[in-house]
């Protein structure tokens, strides 16, 4: 990449923890997420000729780590390796920042199926538009805010079953 | 945005990699290694297995064959001689 005018050092630098951490909420495997990262930022050397700016480095770097998570999880077939039963409960009416809280909605969220997850991840890691997830995921917006909805809603009811939220 | 929406980002905030994860992204790209893919390895043992055991094959074969060459010159070497015999009874 260094020929395209940037460095691919810099690009690594920048990247590291948007990389590293889509392929860790979504496999929530820290050491399979290294190596996805890895892979990811390999790739993107191979294929530093076709990458036009540090831009579409961004948007190709985002897109092969959820393909590359996506397939991961769809081989391993990975499920949650501790039952949600087995969670610590948050405080009835779980306060904002409460960490209890944040490992169980992490727990929910591995929970649901490859392509909501990654929806999930991508809009509340990355704080990406329905649009954006679209165009990385190449899929309908339609269907990006239908997942949303549906993985929100679903979320919504297990922790009101759990007594958090009712404030 | 509601409570769950703070939730949510909060929850799944960015996470650094482990230390010196860009120095070993970096030095693997500088000196890259030749990656076999796994099914190109796969596959090549079973080309491995399968000529092994054609070649075994051929060589049962051949040993077989040579079994039967020779024991077709046995008898025929016999043969003469018995001929050879009759012949002599008769005159």
């Amino acid at each position: 990449m260094e020929g395209a005018g940037w460095d691919f050092d810099a690009l690594v630098r920048e990247h590291q923890s948007m990389v590293f951490s889509l392929a860790y909420h979504f496999l929530r495997d820290r050491q399979a997420a290294e190596e996805i990262a890895q892979e990811v930022f390999l790739a993107l050397h191979r294929s530093r000729t076709d990458i036009e700016s540090p831009a579409h480095a961004a948007f190709w770097l985002r897109k092969v780590a959820a393909q590359r998570s996506i397939d991961e999880a769809r081989r391993r077939k990975r499920r949650p390796q501790v039952a949600l039963e087995a969670t610590p409960e948050p405080a009835a009416g779980g306060t904002p920042g409460d960490p209890m809280l944040g490992e169980l909605l992490r727990r929910l969220i591995a929970t649901l199926p490859e392509t909501p997850r990654m929806v999930m991840v991508m809009r509340y890691q990355e704080d990406l538009e329905p649009a954006e997830i679209a165009a990385l995921l190449e899929m309908p917006v339609t269907t990006v805010k239908s997942h949303l909805k549906r993985s929100l809603a679903l979320l919504r009811g297990k922790l009101q079953r759990r007594g958090v939220g009712e404030q | 945005m509601d409570w769950l929406d703070q939730e949510l980002k909060q929850a799944l905030a960015r996470k650094e990699p482990p230390a010196g994860f860009a120095d070993r992204v970096s030095r693997s790209a500088r000196s890259p290694r030749v990656m076999m893919p796994r099914w190109i390895a796969a596959a090549a043992a079973v080309v491995v297995v399968a000529g092994g055991s054609i070649a075994w094959r051929e060589h049962q074969g051949r040993l077989a064959k040579e079994q039967v060459m020779t024991a077709m010159r046995m008898t025929s070497a016999k043969l003469k001689h018995i001929q050879g015999r009759v012949r002599e009874v008769r005159q």
